[in-house]
């Protein structure tokens, strides 16, 4: 008994010299906190790894610099949403209530985003990624912002390199049956219309999907000149392209915007070989911030960096960047002004964002070839 | 109507029938032989591709010496699973036992997942890309492989059941496991090669059907869902049934999403399982056994 009680002293004496201590160790700012909210298991959990460790690359290499705001350090955590809306809203709550973090950054698929932005709405900053479906900044709120282009904006300016660039005079569809793959099959519909490129067909196929062989044999017996393939997760992607190209078919191969990156190459095997797409992000491009953080992200992961990933670290790039100007990271008034009210360079270029929240960036236009994504042309 | 695409589609069915087939089979002897439902069966068709992939790129064997080997390990895994996990549990309520296997499920999916990682893996096959062309029709030689082992394993596995005294021993087992015992029969071991069989077919059906498309380690529960499905259909413990059942499957699968919708290709397996559950609970191919 007497044990015990010397023991209970010895520790509660051991803990106060801990806290007389501790403000010599605490001298150390308070890190500003953001949420990466990403799918980290289920069909998308390979690219929610990429996009996550996008961010921490990023985060790395301001951290290295001597971090924002006079010193203070980005600390990132990590949420799992499971690709899906319900477990996107929780983890967004989850950030806010108990963890209690500055920013958030999110919305990797449209359906999520859309449901997230609610929980967000007017209490945060809350940065949306991949996400393409235009209600996402359409429907935002005021500490919203949005860094992909809209499927609108992509399918614009995709449509008129279709138009002239690529010799075809049909084209068959398979797309992804949720919200964004009936507004892409919507869009192209009409901007190819216009420039008289017969729209053959289009079969839809469903998130768990692993064989897609009924849906292109029946596309290839429509005998069109290509196949576009709206495909947002590598896993399908890459088995559509390969299953393709078992059936046979001879014709021009379209991948769907902003849906290429290294490991859909080297899954697909010869099957991409030539093919085009457009993106926000040219592994070639000069860039130096791109470069640097291109260093840190092969240095600290075994995946090759991608579209996803430059996203997430555009992300705390540009987040850090206007929390310093602000000079606050929880003044998010202050924020969001100085967010849209000046251009920012990041490692994806230059861009702005309009007073909804949507940036304004450079869309390139990229090919594979030798295994390697080279950019053809730029637009915006 | 277009023969050509008809043909085609009844191909890519039976093709992807004959993948069914084999998931099915093992799921239909563990429940016919030691009346387990187990819902992990689809984690040994994961663990055969994934296995397949290593075998392949870490050791170097071709793929069929591969895919040999991943199917030998699994079904060892097999008999593993079932001394140290649902042996231990054969007392229990069968709920129990449905429960645990659901459990063992997650655990392997989960753990895969750690171990493999997230990002997709594909088996390099070389006979994945080459498509034969038989007259009008179009084939990659990994299917026909899927088709034609797949057929040689079934005729085995039929065999083995019908004409050896192991497989005597498994019907004597699955028709009355005391009598079975009574006369002799060592119940335990019967139990023990019935899940490396069953295990083994799940692997083999994942090594032969991975160049098809693209692997990650949750690909099990589709595995499972769709031996479901046959087993449902063939009538559960028979194996001729799981064989028509899961031919039947693909094609049908193939045929509604060619001419109906895709959307609706995974409905009409759902639907099949209803109609088949209200009007014949026994299955589609066997005699009904109300009358024994």
């Amino acid at each position: 008994m007497l044990n015990r009680r010397i023991t209970v002293a010895a520790l509660a004496a051991a803990t106060a010299i801990g806290l007389a201590l501790s403000p010599a160790a605490a001298q150390q700012k308070p890190p500003v906190k953001i949420a990466a909210i990403a799918p980290l298991s289920g069909a998308g959990a390979f690219d929610g790894q990429l996009a996550v460790e996008g961010m921490k690359a990023m985060a790395e290499v301001i951290n290295q610099r001597g971090g924002i705001l006079g010193g203070r350090k980005i600390e990132l955590v990590t949420y799992d949403d499971k690709g899906t809306p319900e477990e996107g809203v929780s983890a967004a709550k989850r950030a806010m209530e108990q963890d209690n973090v500055d920013m958030i950054v999110g919305g990797w698929f449209s359906a999520v985003a859309l449901a997230q932005k609610e929980v967000t709405r007017d209490k945060i900053i809350n940065v949306m990624t991949s996400s393409q479906h235009p209600n996402v900044t359409e429907q935002g709120h005021k500490y919203l912002f949005r860094l992909n282009a809209t499927s609108t904006m992509m399918s614009d300016t995709y449509s008129k390199f279709i138009c002239d660039k690529m010799k075809v005079k049909s084209v068959a569809f398979i797309t992804i049956n949720d919200d964004y793959g009936r507004l892409e099959v919507e869009n192209y519909k009409k901007l190819l219309a216009s420039c008289n490129i017969e729209v053959k067909g289009n079969e839809f196929y469903n998130r768990d999907d692993t064989d897609f062989t009924t849906a292109l044999t029946k596309l290839k017996a429509l005998n069109p000149d290509a196949i576009y393939v709206s495909a947002i997760n590598t896993s399908q992607g890459a088995t559509i392209y390969r299953q393709i190209r078992q059936t046979a078919f001879k014709g021009t191969i379209i991948a769907s915007a902003g849906n290429m990156n290294p490991k859909l190459i080297e899954l697909s095997g010869p099957a991409l070989e030539g093919v085009y797409c457009v993106s926000l992000f040219a592994p070639d491009s000069q860039n130096s911030s791109l470069k640097q953080w291109m260093t840190q992200y092969k240095k600290d992961f075994k995946n090759e960096p991608s579209f996803i990933g430059s996203l997430g670290a555009q992300a705390v790039q540009v987040l850090a960047e206007a929390a310093d100007k602000a000079g606050s990271s929880r003044d998010y008034d202050k924020i969001a002004q100085t967010l849209k009210s000046r251009k920012w360079d990041t490692l994806l270029g230059q861009i702005s964002f309009t007073d909804k929240g949507q940036a304004m960036q450079n869309i390139y236009l990229v090919q594979v070839k030798n295994k390697q994504i080279v950019s053809v042309a730029s637009g915006s | 109507m277009d023969f050509i695409v008809l043909g085609q589609q009844i191909i890519n069915g039976l093709v992807n029938g004959m993948g069914y087939v084999l998931i099915a089979t093992g799921l239909t002897l563990v429940f016919g032989v030691l009346r387990i439902v187990n819902f992990a069966h689809g984690e040994f068709y994961m663990l055969g591709a994934f296995l397949t992939y290593y075998a392949l790129t870490l050791f170097g064997v071709d793929y069929v010496a591969a895919a040999l080997l991943a199917t030998i390990a699994v079904a060892g895994l097999g008999i593993g699973a079932n001394r140290f996990f649902f042996r231990p549990l054969r007392k229990e309520h069968e709920f129990t036992i449905l429960l645990s296997s659901l459990g063992l499920s997650l655990l392997i999916a989960n753990g895969a997942e750690e171990l493999f990682g997230a990002d997709p893996k594909y088996v390099m096959s070389p006979y994945a890309d080459e498509a034969s062309e038989i007259g009008p029709f179009v084939v990659t030689e990994q299917r026909l492989i899927v088709f034609a082992a797949a057929a040689v394993v079934m005729a085995g596995v039929y065999w083995f059941i019908r004409y050896t005294r192991m497989g005597k021993m498994m019907q004597a087992t699955a028709q009355n496991p005391e009598g079975a015992a009574l006369t002799g029969i060592n119940t335990d071991f019967v139990h023990g090669y019935t899940f490396a069989l069953a295990c083994g077919l799940a692997a083999l059906a994942g090594a032969l059907v991975a160049p098809t498309a693209m692997l990650f380690p949750t690909v099990g529960s589709w595995a499972v869902l769709k031996g479901f499905i046959v087993v449902v259909m063939g009538g559960l413990g028979s194996v001729t049934g799981a064989l028509l059942g899961g031919l039947l499957l693909g094609v049908v699968e193939s045929l509604g999403g060619g001419y109906i919708s895709l959307g609706f290709k995974d409905a009409i397996g759902y639907a099949i399982i209803i109609a088949v559950l209200l009007w014949r609970p026994q299955g589609l191919f066997s005699v009904s056994r109300s009358t024994r």
